[in-house]
């Protein structure tokens, strides 16, 4: 579904992601661990678009989009959310999860009728709505709704546009780890066969909700395999200084 | 995001009451002052659409009301074209160039932005008065104003022309409330709070920004359409940048984002110039005054101020629900 091959960013002399070559199938979800700097969110943004790569190819669902700009490749099927929230603060949580599903129905250049009252415009925000447990808050405005809602806002306008893989870059970030968990359940009950590549901090969470695991140090591809084998790698031990004993 | 909220129906249903009111009231110098503040409010609510939905904060609309003026009146007083077809020339005309306008600067933001409007503004108003057919600084008289006759109408009654400009307000109120309401409205107001994610989310910004600065520039051409027709007369001072400059003083005077507020603005703005006007020359001076008053205040102009006292007043009124957190329904 989703494929790097060679991917490499470079400023000047400095390799942010070093010779990454990924393979996501379908419905897979990959969680890509590694300490701050090692290059995940530089990689998330090259998969988008945000950031063109040194060299590399990125794949999406068999056709080549490295070249491709960010909107074109999020009506190709690929979303993202943001580990800084990029919500519309001024507007409604319906209305946020209704601009997504407006623009990816291609209902965003129309003159006419409302694009947010179009009857698949609103069936799209209550169902995202519903599986992020945010139903009734669709009135509220982002500004009056908690961090964590924001949070969980924050994967529903990805989700809106109904892709086929949506990269999650720290969606728990700044949230407590209550609260982290019954996001994590959240993520566990979206459809298998959407494909999550997902940046996580959190160990134990990372570890409830992988099929696979990637970790990144330096930029490069250090460990990518099943959870079990990365419980058990040395590597990642000192990466993370022991930081799962616990997991 | 555009709404037609109670307080804006009420609004716009006082202006236009009080519009035709004292269009049917006003003596001629009266009907001028109307005329004045339809053609102004119509330029302002081109503005609003960009700059209040969109951050697109232009100053190149004086010199877009300005086209318009000059293709009115080069197709109708200089091609000898039918008054209404070169009024629809003349706003198509504006149209087409603010899209080419909207499309180059689309990529740039905030003081970018302003500047390369300004740019523009300044090279439109720079070629007008530099090319002969244009008049030069002397100008173009002999401008017909559209011949309604056949609806009872002579449109060189001062009454009847200011009534003409009011309805062209309500067209134009209309259109720009149809397109912020549309779903290319609805992305722009998107793009306004996060183009990098409406980008993310697979929408195309510049061409919103391109196909709503063009729409606008339409609207911006029938001002000036009007405003030729109004002085049968067009000169390069129409294009001026201080014209851009009072529109979104105007705007901001009247509530920047709101629709109804500018029109509000305008009828103040025009209201007060002439009202301080015929008793100082300085008016400009207590215009400023208002709009650091205004500015200070953090209001978002007049008809902001009022929405957000009614908002509070409405917030007093309901108790508020605590926000609690649960995990899973965080």
């Amino acid at each position: 579904m989703l494929e790097t091959r060679n991917l490499d960013k470079s400023f000047g002399a400095i390799h942010v992601t070093r010779d990454v070559s990924l393979k996501l199938e379908r419905g897979e979800r990959r969680v890509i661990l590694g300490p701050n700097g090692a290059g995940k969110t530089t990689l998330f943004n090259q998969l988008t678009g945000e950031i063109a790569p040194s060299s590399g190819r990125i794949i999406l669902d068999g056709a080549d989009v490295t070249a491709l700009p960010v909107a074109q490749r999020a009506r190709a099927g690929l979303s993202r959310s943001y580990q800084k929230n990029t919500l519309f603060d001024g507007l409604s949580v319906a209305d946020n999860l209704g601009l997504a599903a407006m623009v990816a129905q291609g209902r965003g250049m129309g003159l006419g009728r409302d694009g947010l009252l179009h009857p698949e415009v609103r069936e799209t925000v209550e169902e995202v709505a519903a599986q992020l447990r945010l139903s009734d808050h669709l009135d509220a405005r982002v500004s009056e709704i908690s961090y964590g809602m924001r949070r969980q806002l924050e994967v529903g306008v990805a989700l809106a546009t109904r892709p086929k893989v949506i990269l999650m870059d720290e969606p728990t970030s700044g949230v407590g780890p209550e609260m982290a968990k019954g996001f994590h359940d959240l993520l566990a009950a979206l459809p298998r066969d959407l494909t999550l590549l997902i940046i996580e901090h959190d160990i134990d969470l990372a570890f409830a909700v992988a099929d696979t695991i990637t970790v990144l140090n330096y930029g490069e591809v250090v460990f990518d395999g099943l959870p079990e084998a990365a419980r058990g790698s040395s590597l990642l031990k000192e990466i993370y200084l022991g930081s799962w004993e616990d997991a | 995001m555009f709404r037609h909220t109670p307080l804006r129906v009420a609004a716009l249903a006082l202006l236009a009451v009080a519009g035709i009111g004292y269009a049917f009231g006003a003596s001629y110098f009266g009907l001028e002052i109307l005329t004045e503040i339809a053609i102004l409010a119509i330029l302002v609510l081109a503005l609003d659409m960009v700059a209040g939905f969109g951050g697109m904060v232009s100053l190149a609309h004086g010199a877009l009301a300005g086209v318009g003026a000059y293709g009115y009146a080069m197709l109708q007083a200089q091609a000898g074209v039918a008054p209404p077809i070169a009024l629809l020339g003349a706003i198509g005309l504006t149209g087409a160039l603010a899209w080419a306008i909207g499309a180059v600067c689309a990529r740039s933001h905030g003081i970018y932005f302003i500047m390369a409007t300004l740019a523009f503004g300044q090279m439109a108003y720079s070629y007008i008065f530099e090319t002969p057919v244009f008049g030069g600084d002397d100008g173009l008289g002999g401008i017909s104003r559209l011949d309604l006759s056949v609806l009872g109408l002579d449109l060189m009654d001062s009454r009847n022309f200011a009534l003409f400009c009011l309805a062209m307000v309500a067209l134009a109120y209309a259109a720009c409330a149809f397109v912020l309401r549309s779903g290319l409205g609805r992305s722009l107001s998107g793009v306004h709070e996060s183009e990098q994610r409406m980008r993310a989310l697979g929408l195309t910004v510049w061409r919103v920004k391109a196909h709503v600065f063009g729409l606008s520039g339409m609207i911006a051409g029938l001002s000036g359409a009007l405003a030729a027709q109004h002085i049968m007369y067009v000169s390069p001072g129409l294009l001026s940048w201080t014209v851009s400059g009072e529109a979104l003083v105007v705007v901001i005077l009247g509530g920047l984002g709101t629709l109804v507020g500018p029109l509000v603005g305008a009828a103040f703005f025009v209201v007060l110039k002439h009202e301080v006007g015929a008793i100082t020359p300085y008016w400009h001076l207590v215009t400023g005054l208002v709009l650091i008053a205004v500015v200070m205040s953090r209001a978002n102009g007049i008809f902001g101020a009022l929405e957000a006292w009614v908002g509070r007043r409405r917030a007093a009124r309901q108790p508020q629900p605590l926000a609690k957190e649960v995990p899973g329904n965080a």
